[in-house]
């Protein structure tokens, strides 16, 4: 790997060229085996800085992996919002469980039924309560939040990546977008009903999570973030019209990406993202990140000045549990159809062997060099 | 006073785009209409609502429906299936009886699609018994042998929580060897349904709310084996549904 590694991942998120095409990622990108060299388990890294921070450089330790980036789940701006979380601390060593939330601030829990309605009423009734509570409720911003919940261990984790390896790689974060982290804090399909029904009343809930959001993340850039990516996967098109994404999500992520100026930012959204990429592109985010579902190459045609970085599929077949030459055929895909930057359409899935993490660092330096 | 011809198509018309503009108000006063011109309260929500709900299946699939349009539309049908039901006259030959375990599988939240899924079988005239998302394994063998349900429907968008399915598969089938057990979500295809011993699966999305109708239409052609297997356990001779 050259030694300006992080310089050309800044470069290229500017829009400039670097010296190849950088093979990294703004999300979670651990190996099960980087971690468990480290001796740690799955369910233990996501609230302890240090084991954060060493489980995040281990995969450029091992690989050459071009970022190190944390948090790995999407629980820690919910949870200090007040939201519940499970760790799944009793999962055996090798398997995945990523933490959960296990109560929003508003949802099913939140409603109690009045004795002896039947049950097509109740079913009426607590959708219509849940949907008066999400209209009434007052999201509140905690007092210091980089001491709330796990935040500061997301900012420690950040700071030790920065002090440890921030000279050769870039140091990146990422939390999930206003209508998706809405969607982790309110129970989520009378969210999508209300944004059809009453936006307003969503809208509200909306403009919070920017003001959230936008100091959550200056925390991260603060702590030495070299970039930020913000994911709203609960806005794609395999969930949401691209009428509602234009009207609703849209003018929260310009807001939002208005305000983050300090460093590149990246705006990931998984799912179909053909009908949207060129809203996303209107968001103001420095790049743009899709997944396997996109059409690279008529989004390359689309948005010739725009930083693209996508789109192998980073769990199940091939990546996971094909062969190497599979592996490489997917990377020169995304380098083929045009990506400035080969990047996962997701969280890499830790159970990746090492094998097909190596070739996948093969495929790079076979095909990447910006010769093409 | 019976309806006339024309009246019953005029409010089977209304049932059936009441659900498809996901019009609740709609629905509800044509529902009560229907009810007090005395008719037949399953063809009010086979050919009124069902009917429906077909076409919003197809609007999902070409893309021109997402998400919370089909919420929205089953909000309308429900608003008309919690007034017709209790009139439902129990026709033998017509009644689809059955009743169905769903869930989405231990260490997975992705309940978007199976919440589609479970409303689908609601429509159908199904009891179901939503275990909600992250359900630890046992959970779905424990409850259907608590209801003895027809048919266990396991949801699981990952490629790593949907490994529970073939345990959960197993240990059904050691208790049942005939137990009816339905997989989806966008990991699973035709062949790792067959491989696990699963008897069908809805293909990935977003066109598996088309296949989940479809699924129903094949359920539907199992009415007939429900019949013969079982005597009217949910559904009372008056056609109310029993308390469990
Ligand atoms: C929305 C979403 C979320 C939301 C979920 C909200 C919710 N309450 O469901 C949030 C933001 C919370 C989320 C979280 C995570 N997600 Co997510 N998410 C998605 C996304 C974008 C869309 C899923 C969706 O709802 N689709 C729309 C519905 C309508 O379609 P569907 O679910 O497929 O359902 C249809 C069919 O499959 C079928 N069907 C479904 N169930 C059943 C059952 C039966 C019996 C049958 C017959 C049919 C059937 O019918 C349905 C109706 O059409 C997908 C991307 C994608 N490409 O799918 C990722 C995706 C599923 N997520 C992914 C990941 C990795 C995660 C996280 C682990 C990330 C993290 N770092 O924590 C967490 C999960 C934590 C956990 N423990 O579960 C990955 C999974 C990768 C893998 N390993 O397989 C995906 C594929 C993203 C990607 N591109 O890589 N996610």
């Amino acid at each position: 790997m050259p030694n300006n590694s992080r310089e050309t991942v800044l470069n290229v998120l500017r829009g400039q060229k670097g010296d190849h095409v950088p093979n990294f990622s703004g999300m979670g990108s651990i190996t099960l085996g980087g971690i468990q060299d480290l001796g740690y388990r799955f369910n233990e890294i996501h609230g302890d800085a240090r084991k954060m921070a060493n489980s995040a450089a281990s995969t450029h330790r091992l690989f050459g992996f071009e970022s190190a980036i944390v948090p790995f789940d999407m629980g820690v701006v919910a949870e200090s919002l007040g939201a519940g979380m499970k760790y799944y601390d009793k999962a055996d060593l090798g398997q995945i469980i990523y933490p959960t939330m296990t109560r929003k601030l508003v949802d099913r829990s939140t409603v109690t039924v009045p004795d002896g309605a039947s049950e097509a009423d109740a079913k009426t009734f607590v959708m219509k309560e849940i949907e008066r509570q999400i209209t009434e409720y007052e999201l509140k911003m905690p007092a210091d939040i980089a001491s709330t919940g796990r935040i500061p261990v997301v900012l420690e984790a950040i700071r030790i990546l920065k002090r440890e390896l921030g000279d050769e790689v870039a140091v990146g974060s990422w939390t999930l977008g206003p209508f998706t982290e809405l969607g982790q804090v309110m129970d989520l399909e009378v969210l999508l009903k209300m944004s059809a029904k009453k936006p307003e009343a969503v809208n509200r809930h909306l403009k919070f999570m920017v003001e959230y959001l936008d100091k959550v993340l200056n925390l991260h850039i603060d702590s030495g973030a070299d970039f930020v990516t913000v994911r709203e996967m609960g806005a794609t098109s395999s969930i949401m019209s691209p009428r509602m994404f234009k009207s609703l999500v849209l003018p929260n992520l310009q807001e939002l990406f208005g305000r983050l100026k300090r460093v590149p930012t990246v705006l990931h959204i998984c799912g179909d993202t053909n009908p949207i990429i060129e809203l996303m592109a209107q968001t103001g985010a420095s790049a743009l990140s899709v997944d396997q579902m996109n059409r690279l190459n008529e989004t390359r045609a689309k948005l010739s000045n725009v930083v693209l970085l996508g789109n192998y599929k980073p769990f199940g077949a091939p990546f996971c549990d094909g062969t190497p030459e599979e592996v490489e055929a997917i990377i020169k895909q995304s380098l083929d159809q045009g990506a400035d930057g080969v990047w996962p359409g997701c969280d890499i899935w830790p159970q990746v062997p090492p094998e097909n993490m190596q070739a996948m660092i093969a495929a790079m330096k076979k095909h990447g060099s910006n010769s093409h | 006073m019976a309806p006339t011809s024309e009246q019953q198509a005029d409010i089977l018309e209304r049932l059936k785009n009441g659900v498809i503009e996901y019009d609740e108000e709609v629905v509800v006063k044509a529902a009560n209409e229907a009810l007090e011109l005395q008719m037949d309260a399953y063809q009010a929500v086979m050919d009124g609502l069902a009917a429906g709900m077909d076409v919003v299946g197809v609007y999902f699939a070409s893309g021109e429906y997402f998400v919370p349009e089909v919420l929205m539309c089953a909000d309308a049908l429900y608003g008309g299936l919690h007034i017709l039901r209790p009139h439902i006259k129990l026709d033998p030959d017509k009644m689809v009886k059955g009743s169905v375990v769903i869930g989405t599988v231990e260490g997975d939240i992705h309940d978007i699609g199976k919440n589609l899924v479970k409303m689908m079988f609601e429509v159908a005239g199904f009891t179901v018994h939503d275990l909600g998302r992250d359900v630890p394994l046992d959970n779905f063998v424990d409850k259907y042998m608590e209801t003895d349900a027809d048919i266990i429907c396991m949801s699981a968008m990952m490629t790593t929580t949907m490994i529970g399915m073939p345990v959960v598969i197993e240990k059904v089938r050691a208790k049942n060897p005939h137990a009816r057990i339905m997989i989806g979500g966008a990991p699973i295809n035709e062949d790792i349904a067959q491989k696990w011993g699963a008897d069908g699966t809805g293909k990935d999305a977003p066109n598996a709310l088309q296949e989940a109708l479809n699924m129903i239409g094949v359920l539907r052609d199992l009415g007939d084996q429900f019949k013969a297997e079982r005597t009217q356990k949910e559904w009372g001779a008056d056609g109310i549904l029993q308390p469990a």
